[in-house]
């Protein structure tokens, strides 16, 4: 904290600046979500919930809604299933390597999204899977699983490895110790990385749009290619859609860290 | 009866030799010490106990069964740690009330149990906070609680008290103390700090670079020590070089003889050391039969009870006199030229 008030004031006036910068562009959506459903023009010349009606009625893009969710879900369950294990044994396990373990495991952060998704394309007409759902369940997992990893064994690290072992001295089996003591205080951590990694995998396009199959349209890819054809304001209208539902994950997280103990 | 039953457990870290090979006993209803400066073993061997730490050699018996091999969890103990390791997410009746829960007893029998426990160590009220919500001094009892109240065959505790302050500390060593006699709880206890082990313990394990360096009571490792570590970690002591001058009698380096006690047969010539407890010295003549020795006084320090004498003997070497202060005290001045003097039978030779 900075004592000079004034000093104070400018800063807070600088970080007002760069929020403004970097929110209102994605802001001007919204108004123009509110107009008509012949074009894209800011102001809207009249408002209405015309756009979200042609949302809300449209076979095409529900489907591609629901197809996003229901990728995000399993992505992010298998990201939790594989990233929860491994983030303990980078944190708990002695064995060599494990350095080198990490960062293999991170790698996928590192690596441009777009050798992930050609290296995936790949892969899965070498090995002959074809089914478009799974394709994108699993390409996607490559790239949300590490930010569970991060955000576990962030978690972990702030568990007090002597709780685990109290509890196995006092009688506790392994199963006990992982359901009654870690995972309960790795709990905001997996909301966290959860939330996280469902909003990677829904927003997700790149890798999605070099492996999914024809008839496999997420929500991101149904509007890149909506916006190539057609350029149809209902884009609006899912992109504030959108951006609520970020909102709305955001707070669920700072909420969910604001009422844990903190250790 | 035997509780714990330790022998010959040794563990070794590539070359380190961390615990020497050991042999070790514990009864039923003791109070047994490790004692011993950082890095003596103090926490290994402890950890080999609880099985958080697999020995290289030897085996670990509990209740008469060969436990080496047996995995924590199904040793039937209970330990309390430094760092208090309550449940941050648990209240204190469900931290207490866990271990009860895993031995599946029934609600009624748990919620008893838990209440009994908490009256027990004076914290009734407690129950329905978090640790967090707790003093140091509180969580470290809610800790012991949760051991007690499953009744483990021996309670571990790795310097349980380390984290508190002096005042707090010694309240709680005979807290512990009181409960242990009480409940007839036999433990294994690990501090560094002598004073803490000659409160509460039975028995004393001085430990030294990985081996029992001593075992005993508080009374025989302050008044037998066996070698100048021990005469040296228990205690103030003065320390005086010397050889073996004849039967019962040594040759100081400044060429006085003193007579003193010893256990084993000395040989002569021998090089050895001449232990003097501060509080055995006396600054006069205390009986004719009684050994002697001239020295000058460099200085004296009251601190309140007793008295401290720094003094150099003829030849150079210093030596500590400790008296009960009287307030009448005749206070030598520096410089002061004065006799020490003790009962024969208060010098004891160690091996040098
Ligand atoms: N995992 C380990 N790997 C290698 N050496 C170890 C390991 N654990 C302990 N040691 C060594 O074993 C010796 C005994 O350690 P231990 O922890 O038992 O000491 P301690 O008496 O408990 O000391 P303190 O009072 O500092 O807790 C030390 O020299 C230590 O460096
Ligand atoms: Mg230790």
């Amino acid at each position: 904290m900075s004592a000079d008030p004034q000093a104070n004031r400018l800063l807070k006036g600088a970080a007002f600046a760069v929020l403004a910068f970097l929110v209102l562009p994605s802001l001007i959506v919204v108004p123009i979500s509110f107009g008509d459903t012949h074009e894209m023009v800011f102001p809207p010349p009249s408002l209405s919930l015309d756009l979200y009606r042609q949302y809300f009625g449209d076979p095409q893009w529900l489907a591609a809604t629901w197809l996003s969710v229901r990728v995000a879900i399993w992505t992010t369950l298998i990201s939790l299933l594989l990233g929860i294990p491994a983030a303990y044994g980078l944190v708990r396990g002695r064995f060599p390597g494990k350095r080198l373990v990490a960062m293999f495991l991170l790698s996928p952060i590192m690596v441009p999204s777009v050798v992930i998704a050609l290296g995936l394309y790949i892969y899965f007409v070498r090995i002959g899977l074809s089914h478009g759902e799974l394709r994108l369940v699993l390409g996607l997992t490559v790239v949300t699983m590490p930010f569970v990893i991060v955000t576990a064994t962030a978690g972990l690290q702030n568990v007090d490895p002597n709780l685990e072992k109290a509890a196995t001295v006092m009688g506790a089996g392994p199963f006990t110790v992982l359901f009654r003591v870690t995972l309960p205080l790795l709990k905001p951590a997996i909301v966290g990385g959860s939330l996280f990694a469902f909003l990677m995998s829904f927003d997700e396009v790149v890798i999605a749009w070099f492996i999914t199959r024809a008839g496999y349209e997420t929500l991101p890819i149904k509007m890149f290619s909506s916006i190539q054809w057609e350029i149809s304001p209902v884009l609006a209208a899912v992109s504030s859609l959108l951006m609520l539902f970020s909102v709305v994950v955001c707070v669920l997280v700072v909420v969910t860290r604001r009422n844990e103990p903190q250790q | 009866m035997v509780k714990v039953q330790l022998n010959d457990v040794e563990k070794r870290y590539g070359p380190t030799v961390a615990l020497a090979p050991t042999n070790l006993s514990v009864t039923e209803g003791e109070f047994l010490t490790l004692l011993g400066p950082s890095g003596s073993g103090k926490t290994t061997l402890l950890n080999i106990v609880s099985g958080m730490t697999e020995p290289t050699g030897g085996e670990v018996w509990i209740d008469g069964v060969d436990v080496t091999n047996v995995p924590s969890a199904k040793r039937g103990l209970g330990m309390v740690f430094q760092s208090y390791a309550l449940m941050p997410h648990m209240t204190i009746f469900q931290n207490i009330a866990f271990p009860l829960q895993i031995r599946g007893l029934p609600r009624e029998e748990i919620r008893r149990k838990v209440e009994d426990v908490l009256e027990l160590v004076q914290l009734p009220h407690v129950a329905g906070r978090k640790p967090k919500e707790l003093s140091g001094g509180q969580q470290q009892r809610i800790a012991l609680a949760r051991c007690i109240v499953y009744d483990p065959s021996i309670i571990l505790m790795d310097e349980p008290l380390g984290a508190l302050d002096k005042k707090l500390r010694e309240q709680m060593q005979l807290e512990i103390k009181r409960l242990q006699v009480q409940l007839g709880i036999t433990m294994l206890y690990v501090t560094h700090d002598q004073e803490e082990a000659m409160t509460m313990s039975d028995r004393i394990i001085l430990m030294n670079n990985g081996s029992a360096e001593q075992i005993g009571t508080p009374n025989e490792l302050y008044f037998q020590p066996n070698s100048s570590f021990v005469a040296d970690f228990i205690g103030q002591s003065n320390l005086l070089d010397a050889t073996v001058a004849g039967e019962d009698r040594v040759r100081l380096v400044n060429g006085e003889i003193i007579t003193v006690r010893h256990d084993a047969p000395l040989s002569h010539g021998q090089s050895v050391k001449v232990l003097l407890r501060p509080e055995v010295l006396h600054l006069r003549e205390i009986d004719a039969g009684g050994n002697r020795l001239d020295a000058t006084i460099r200085g004296s320090v009251i601190s309140g009870s007793t008295v401290k004498h720094f003094l150099e003997l003829d030849g150079g070497t210093s030596v500590l006199v400790e008296e009960l202060s009287n307030g009448t005290n005749a206070a030598p001045a520096p410089g002061d030229r004065v006799t020490i003097s003790w009962s024969v039978g208060q010098a004891r030779v160690l091996p040098a």
